[in-house]
């Protein structure tokens, strides 16, 4: 397949998805659901935890604590209220990312109008499209809840700086290279499930059984233990305390996951019948 | 001179330890339209999936345009009408048919006017924006239909095109069928034997996973004769071995053959008399019968499934 087809066909399948988030009925209720989880995190974790951060014995304690791991340098950040939404993004996020991008593929293989796709476009390009799509509408939601959070920054400092918002835009970035292995793995479960249900409990089922095996494996032979380190996500412990965009050498294992699974997700796709 | 669309050679799928389609062979040429024809579970469905690339067969090969099913040279060129298969109820069907023309490869606006077209020639024009949840069930039909002539495909497969559908949107599509068949080749199932005598110019029927038969309608020596008498109070006084026999005494019969609902079915050779019309209604004249439907032909049901049950002229 022709590279400037398939790139022209990832564009049309990701302008769907940011359709359906926008047009349809299913979208705005995920928007409406972002919307209260985010208000609640940031109108009643967020914005008083953002005055406690900035106490200076606060601050002090949290540096004798945690110093030897890093995490002094969460106050770097320029608002308090970034480092709240990081460290809360970091972990709710590839959560939230598994429930929102279940239905990649299910759905529509189910109700057969994967049959009229295909006949117009390839099942890589209709992996790739879904996958680029529900990355957009998840860079959407991580925008919207962004600008939130600076909006509430600036409120309380009675204005916004330039190093907020490049911040910003670092975390945005940070938080999409995260959730990308995980919106991979729901692609894989979504081209094997007939529903967005059963992929989703596929998806916790598996990533429990793995967690499991590989906890039994290191407590019967330690030097095993280096295989957690590919697992998705493995990367977000080291993230928390980043700062800069020369943090983003942290993307390598993500990518990577990401290039394997789509590649998994394609194979599945290919030899299912429609 | 010959010019396949459609190659298949020996084409073999199973599901488990059950054999569906049994090392078939045909070849589909350009610019026609043909019927597959066959039971529940003959295998109809199974070839219609693997000719679109939606399943791989076990063995054999098939060509369609010269390419392998499910290529991108067919991209915009095959279409088909799958059997079940639903639009996205969230989307109206006007966005997802321009989704699906510009996919093919129109520009948006191309797409856009493409679909206006395809959806006016199944009668939806003024549902453009109507989500396809919201629509009923043979409008959803016609909306699955219209897709299938987006652009201007060579082949295209429909499965069961009329099923579900009222009889006036039945012949409607019949219609539409059949003034696209001048342009594109067409292969079209159906349990509706009427429907596909009226459009197709070739049969494929499927039995137990075997092309049992696959001929054109043939010009034979033979002519074949449907013959129906009116019922009505005279009628039933009609004895089917009397007529039989009258009829039977008409020069150049080979074979009559009574069935249900006073049907008779005549053949007879050409050669022999060529006013055999003429002599056939003045043979009812004379005995006082009248006669429902007169046509001329063996019905493809006939061909296909009818079995004697009569006396048989030798």
């Amino acid at each position: 397949m022709s590279i400037m087809l398939l790139l022209r066909q990832i564009r049309l399948f990701s302008q769907v998805e940011l359709s359906r988030l926008w047009l349809t009925r299913r979208g705005l209720m995920t928007l409406a659901a972002t919307a209260v989880v985010w208000f609640f995190l940031l109108r009643y974790a967020i914005a008083p935890a953002s005055e406690i951060l900035q106490e200076p014995n606060f601050q002090k304690s949290l540096t004798a604590a945690f110093g030897m791991l890093g995490l002094h340098q969460l106050l770097n950040w320029p608002a308090p209220e970034l480092t709240l939404y990081w460290m809360l993004s970091l972990v709710l996020l590839p959560f939230l990312s598994l429930v929102f991008t279940a239905n990649q593929l299910s759905s529509d293989a189910a109700r057969g109008t994967l049959r009229f796709i295909s006949l117009r476009s390839s099942r890589t390009a209709i992996v790739l499209g879904r996958f680029c799509g529900q990355l957009v509408v998840q860079l959407c939601l991580i925008l919207l809840s962004l600008t939130a959070t600076l909006i509430i920054s600036a409120v309380r400092q009675d204005g916004l700086n330039w190093q907020a918002i490049e911040a910003a835009l670092l975390i945005s970035c940070h938080l999409l290279i995260v959730l990308m292995p995980f919106t991979a793995l729901m692609t894989v479960f979504s081209a094997l499930a007939r529903s967005s249900r059963l992929a989703l409990s596929l998806a916790i089922v598996s990533l429990g059984v793995v967690f499991g095996l590989l906890s039994w494996l290191i407590y019967h032979q330690p030097d095993a233990a280096f295989l957690l380190e590919y697992m998705p996500g493995a990367q977000i412990w080291q993230l928390i305390p980043a700062q800069g965009w020369q943090s983003l050498q942290l993307a390598a294992l993500p990518l990577a996951q990401t290039a394997v699974l789509l590649l998994i997700a394609q194979q599945i796709l290919s030899r299912r019948a429609l | 001179m010959n010019n396949p669309i459609i190659k298949v050679n020996q084409l073999t799928k199973s599901y488990g330890r059950h054999k569906v389609l049994n090392n078939i062979s045909f070849e589909v040429n350009r610019g026609e339209t043909v019927a597959l024809i066959g039971q529940n579970g003959a295998g109809k469905t199974t070839l219609f999936s693997l000719l679109c690339g939606y399943i791989k067969a076990d063995s054999g090969s098939m060509q369609l345009l010269g390419q392998q099913p499910g290529s991108q040279a067919l991209f915009g060129k095959v279409s088909a009408l799958p059997q079940d298969a639903q639009l996205d109820p969230a989307f109206s069907i006007g966005e997802q048919l321009s989704f699906y023309g510009q996919l093919q490869g129109l520009t948006a606006r191309a797409a856009r006017s493409e679909t206006e077209r395809v959806l006016a020639l199944v009668d939806l024009a003024a549902h453009y924006q109507t989500k396809a949840g919201a629509l009923s069930h043979g409008m959803r039909k016609r909306a699955c239909m219209a897709q299938a002539f987006i652009g201007s495909p060579a082949l295209i497969l429909l499965d069961e095109p009329t099923a579900g559908l009222d009889p006036a949107n039945a012949l409607h599509i019949r219609e539409l069928i059949s003034d696209l068949s001048q342009h594109a080749s067409f292969l079209i199932s159906s349990h509706n034997i009427f429907e596909l005598e009226r459009l197709c110019n070739k049969v494929l029927y499927l039995q137990d996973g075997q092309l049992q038969q696959h001929h054109a309608q043939p010009s034979e020596s033979t002519v074949h004769l449907s013959l129906q008498l009116a019922a009505g109070a005279e009628a039933a006084a009609v004895d089917s071995s009397e007529v039989c026999q009258q009829l039977r005494q008409l020069a150049g019969v080979k074979e009559v053959t009574a069935g249900r609902n006073h049907e008779y079915q005549l053949s007879y050779q050409p050669q022999a008399v060529d006013d055999f019309d003429i002599r056939l209604l003045q043979c009812l004249a004379a005995n006082g019968w009248q006669y429902k439907q007169l046509s001329k032909g063996k019905s493809l049901e006939q061909q296909l499934f009818a079995r004697k049950k009569a006396a048989i002229v030798e």
